[in-house]
């Protein structure tokens, strides 16, 4: 096996980072797989023929986690380059890889970033906000974006080194293990934020009735969890408004 | 506590202001989804980039935050709704600042009754966010028919069209993000604000309470989202223990 050269992995992992830039229903991130891995093809030209076959392999529907993603990108140019130095690979095997390993990407990275790692960091801002601390919710972010790059990065190469023994990475426990404290530390987090707002409403000194914005705020935590409809926010804050109008009735 | 404030950038709403919010719109927009997804596009670490950029972080802290804690279940999984609230709180922000506002932080203090123009101002920028909704949509559909019209280089080879359809792309979600951004503050800062002077009192007095309802409900979604039966002894724990530290210690 040849190494990864630098400059190759320079472009993949800025490609990479625009994997859902044409997003779309049909077949998702197909398109930006094939714009990721797509200097590959060009720096390993061959007839009009293979080239057309290469993109057909990444032109079907896809869909993965994209901060996970790059561990699967390095793997797909490992199987590439094996195929292109005459290693005889099962036919369909690259586009079997690609579909079985980016489904298990996006089931990872689904639990451990959109429901493990954004929640908690999102209370985690919300709490210095509540604080006061303005520049403190840019460093978590900040902090954040620094480490998920590095992670890009990271498993960019180590995909290309693992091939197609990526399956040991993905049923390694330490991913649920992960993503248990993830969560754990989201609900603490979550109870914290709400500590500080309801200390922060019983100290309220305004001229609203203290009791009734106590109902409507024990409502208002309620109601997601009654309701169980996972409404957008943005429709909870037009059911916040006619609950606010029923507390200044009642007022 | 430590606050740095630069210069305002923007304390005009002239057409220059306009271009840096539409800017910072469009590059928000790209974080969003199609570009590295580093969360600055999550509505409190915008609002208080713009707040920043205007010269008033605060403003930015008092309308992001209310608004971070109620958007926190917008989640990109299982979801079919997609709005875009990168832009709407930008042109809630920028609106507030750009129209002489100051907000004071929710809990923090009230003075001269702007809790209900907090109020007034989250409101808009919901509805401005569920607007956006259908421009993300538009902007995927085309997407889709780009997607598509790649299938002839699955033909042909030609390999110039996927990296012309793919730019193509990005450069649409910035010009969404963009335009939206640009459009969203125009009508905050033009027809939403100005219309607050002419709310009825009981409607001005119910939204100085939204603000204050907007965390409880998005806590109430964070549990819902974890589940009840297995959040609540967590959630129970932080909750009572910070309460404790904060009412009766700090």
């Amino acid at each position: 096996m040849k190494p990864m050269t630098r400059k190759l992995q320079w472009t993949l992992f800025l490609r990479s980072l625009t994997l859902q830039g044409s997003w779309n229903h049909q077949r998702m991130q197909n398109l930006g797989l094939l714009w990721t891995v797509l200097p590959w093809l060009r720096k390993n030209r061959g007839d009009v023929n293979r080239d057309r076959i290469f993109c057909r392999r990444y032109y079907g529907f896809f869909n993965t986690n994209p901060y996970l993603a790059n561990f699967l990108f390095g793997g797909l140019i490992r199987l590439e380059e094996d195929q292109d130095a005459g290693l005889e690979l099962v036919p369909g095997m690259i586009g079997t890889f690609r579909d079985s390993v980016g489904r298990a990407l996006a089931s990872l990275g689904d639990q451990l970033f959109w429901l493990g790692l954004r929640p908690t960091l999102i209370m985690v801002i919300c709490l210095a906000g509540l604080l006061g601390h303005v520049s403190a919710v840019l460093v978590v972010i900040g902090l954040f974006t620094a480490g998920q790059l590095l992670l890009r990065w990271m498993a960019l190469r180590k995909g290309y080194d693992l091939g197609m023994d990526i399956a040991d990475l993905l049923i390694d426990p330490r991913w649920h293990s992960w993503i248990g404290r993830m969560k754990r530390a989201g609900m603490v987090l979550t109870g914290m934020v709400a500590g500080l707002y309801l200390a922060q409403v019983a100290e309220l000194g305004n001229s609203a009735d203290r009791n009734l914005l106590w109902i409507g705020t024990v409502l208002g935590m309620g109601l997601p969890v009654v309701l169980r409809k996972r409404l957008p926010g943005e429709l909870l804050i037009v059911a916040a408004l006619f609950m606010a109008l029923v507390l200044t009735f009642a007022i | 506590m430590a606050l740095w404030v630069p210069v305002a950038m923007i304390s005009d709403p002239t057409w220059l202001s306009l271009l840096i919010l539409g800017g910072l719109a469009g590059l928000l927009a790209l974080d969003d989804t199609a570009l590295a997804q580093t969360w600055f596009g999550q509505p409190l670490p915008a609002a208080v980039l713009t707040g920043y950029l205007c010269g008033d972080p605060l403003t930015g802290l008092a309308v992001g935050l209310p608004l971070q804690l109620v958007l926190a279940g917008n989640l990109p999984i299982g979801q079919t709704f997609t709005g875009d609230s990168t832009s709407a709180t930008i042109a809630g922000v920028a609106g507030t600042i750009l129209a002489g506002n100051h907000l004071p932080q929710v809990m923090v203090g009230n003075p001269a009754g702007t809790w209900q123009l907090l109020g007034w101002v989250i409101l808009g920028a919901g509805l401005l966010s569920l607007l956006g909704h259908f421009l993300i949509q538009a902007e995927r559909r085309f997407n889709g028919i780009w997607m598509l019209e790649g299938l002839r280089s699955l033909r042909d080879g030609r390999l110039g069209r996927i990296e012309r359809l793919h730019i193509r792309c990005l450069l649409t979600t910035f010009l969404r993000g963009f335009a939206s951004g640009i459009l969203f503050v125009m009508i905050m800062l033009r027809v939403w604000i100005p219309l607050f002077a002419h709310l009825s009192p009981t409607l001005q007095t119910a939204l100085g309470t939204l603000p204050l309802l907007l965390p409880g409900l998005g806590v109430g979604t964070m549990i819902d989202r974890y589940g009840l039966k297995t959040s609540w002894p967590w959630v129970a724990a932080g909750m009572v223990c910070t309460f404790l530290v904060v009412h009766y210690v700090a």
